[in-house]
């Protein structure tokens, strides 16, 4: 930590260009109005498929009908991108990052190629709009509900709306100016209304469990095009956890409430076209493997204990999975947690209220 | 009927000039005063630190020396990132202090640093001197209490961590609002000192 902000951009200039290679603007605020449509199709206009994130092919469960998460968006008290994403990411080498080894990040690995995102610079741009391995990407992350999430962008960049709703970061497309959920992944307002973004899992862990398992990993820098006091979190503090993130208050009043659980507590969960499931995260990195079941059709968690984290599958046909010393059996093969011979269901760190808030009554794997 | 209207007009506006002539009597009366010039200075500077401190422009980090601007800083500084905050141009970092550099937040700061500094110049010229002009010593609490809010206007809704409020349109709406109110009421508190000068003491 005795490196300076200057000297860190200063040795980390040359990789900079590894993160400004891939991107595909420059980063106007575009968007349009503050106000999408409620639906294209009472417009009658609509942006051409060049303009638009890439979706899925089948969409994800929603716990509410969508006009009723729609009406519940609440402004955050910013306006539109008054929260600015970051739409040139400048990368640098592990050595010269100033995290402490506790510092939380969010890494991603694509191709082969690691990448870290200190939450210290995310709490102030919830969007990174970036390129891994070619593919145009926005890494995500809402401190108000603890999560953080990755998706495909294609040709366009996200923002951020200065909504929320469920206290989570309601993200814009410069598209077609559409409202994303960050948790919901699906449009809730404007002309992608209903559409499903792609995704792809981001792991919250620790500087320290990143880099030791990624050596080679590059890492965010503070050379954002933007000036702030990275060192300082406006909510509070993971390292050690105190404000907001310790605190059993939430900003915002939850889409329902469910006192099964402290609203803060960390779950890992995940969610498909037919529903949810959470897991109780300390309780599965303690017994490394919870089952849980969505419609009919069990679920299985096993822990990453390197990174501290976990992964989800579906397991329909409820094959035995034990943790032994190196991993996890299945079929008398061992495997590493986050390579399980089963359909893997992406899954993600959040805070309880937020996944209750979204997914009324859903089961808690404790 | 018209005659009657234009001398109503006439008495408001001689009514606002004899407040205004009432109260640049007592901020001058106070800059006159050695105490009135240091209490103006301390709680100026004070209230701008802590305006500063407020919006977390202003603070302690990791011990260092740097200065950084951001590309293109004329068009930063007028983008506004939430009611009454604009973008930081730069980055000032001497030993443990880091200072963001927003100019329309300093600008804004130091308006309202002045208005507070005027205040309780007068208001503690008024309580401590000889009867200059009649002013109770209410009126420093008076001068106090815009401040302060104003104060907690520049932090934005996390005060409502601390406060164990949750935020609701009702409340944002209110934070959005409190730093127009604190100007309005400083200057409204000055005027009300005004109004307490006896011009023929």
């Amino acid at each position: 930590m005795t490196m300076t902000r200057r000297d860190w951009l200063r040795a980390t200039g040359a990789l900079g260009v590894v993160g400004l290679a891939g991107c595909s603007g420059s980063g106007g605020s575009g968007g349009g109005a503050d106000q999408p449509n409620r639906t294209g199709g009472e417009t009658g206009q609509s942006t051409s498929a060049a303009r638009r994130p890439p979706t899925a092919d089948r969409s994800l469960y929603l716990g509410h009908d969508i006009e009723h998460v729609s009406d519940n968006i609440v402004s955050g008290g910013v306006p539109k991108d008054g929260i600015p994403a970051i739409d040139d990411p400048k990368f640098g080498p592990a050595s010269a990052a100033p995290l402490d080894p506790g510092d939380p990040v969010f890494g991603v690995v694509r191709d082969g190629k690691a990448k870290a995102y200190p939450q210290r610079i995310l709490v102030y741009h919830e969007v990174v709009n970036d390129t891994i391995a070619g593919d145009p990407v926005a890494v995500t992350y809402c401190p108000l509900t603890g999560t953080a999430q990755g998706f495909d962008r294609g040709p366009v960049e996200f923002g951020v709306s200065g909504r929320l709703v469920n206290s989570n970061l309601t993200m814009y497309d410069r598209g077609t100016d559409s409202w994303w959920p960050q948790v919901l992944a699906t449009a809730v307002r404007g002309e992608m209304q209903g559409a499903t973004l792609r995704e792809f899992r981001v792991v919250w862990t620790t500087w320290e469990a990143w880099q030791t398992e990624h050596p080679d990993t590059v890492v965010l820098t503070e050379d954002t095009g933007f000036q702030r006091r990275y060192g300082t979190d406006p909510y509070g503090s993971y390292n050690p956890k105190r404000g907001y993130y310790a605190s059993a208050q939430t900003l915002f009043a939850p889409l329902e409430s469910d006192d099964r659980v402290d609203p803060k507590r960390v779950v890992l969960g995940t969610r498909t076209t037919e529903g949810a499931l959470t897991f109780d995260k300390e309780t599965l990195l303690t017994d490394r493997v919870r089952t849980g079941d969505i419609g009919g059709t069990q679920y299985v968690a096993v822990a990453d204990d390197a990174l501290s984290t976990g992964y989800v599958y579906a397991n329909p046909e409820s094959v035995s999975v034990n943790a032994v010393e190196d991993g996890y059996r299945v079929g008398g093969e061992t495997y590493t947690a986050d390579s399980l011979p089963l359909e893997r269901s992406l899954a993600f760190d959040g805070m309880w209220f937020a996944w209750a808030g979204f997914y009324p009554g859903v089961d808690y794997v404790r | 009927m018209s005659a009657d209207v234009a001398a109503g007009s006439q008495s408001a506006v001689a009514h606002v000039e004899r407040l205004l002539r009432q109260t640049g009597v007592a901020i001058r009366g106070a800059f006159s005063r050695r105490d009135g010039r240091a209490t103006f200075g301390v709680a100026s500077v004070s209230y701008l630190l802590v305006y500063l401190a407020g919006l977390r422009h202003l603070g302690f980090g990791p011990w260092g020396v740097e200065l950084s601007v951001v590309a293109d800083p004329l068009a930063r500084a007028t983008r506004m990132v939430s009611p009454f905050q604009w973008e930081p141009v730069a980055l000032v970092v001497a030993g443990p202090v880091e200072l963001l550099v927003s100019p329309l937040n300093v600008a804004l700061g130091t308006a309202l640093a002045v208005l507070v500094g005027v205040n309780l110049a007068v208001s503690v010229v008024a309580y401590r001197g000889p009867k200059a002009c009649k002013i109770g010593p209410g009126a420093g609490a008076a001068a106090g209490l815009p401040g302060l809010l104003s104060g907690f206007a520049c932090c934005g809704p996390t005060i409502l961590l601390v406060v164990g409020l949750q935020a609701s349109a009702t409340v944002l709406t209110v934070f959005q609002w409190l730093v127009p109110f604190a100007g309005l009421a400083l200057v409204g508190t000055l005027l009300w000192v005004g109004t307490n000068v006896d011009l023929e003491a």
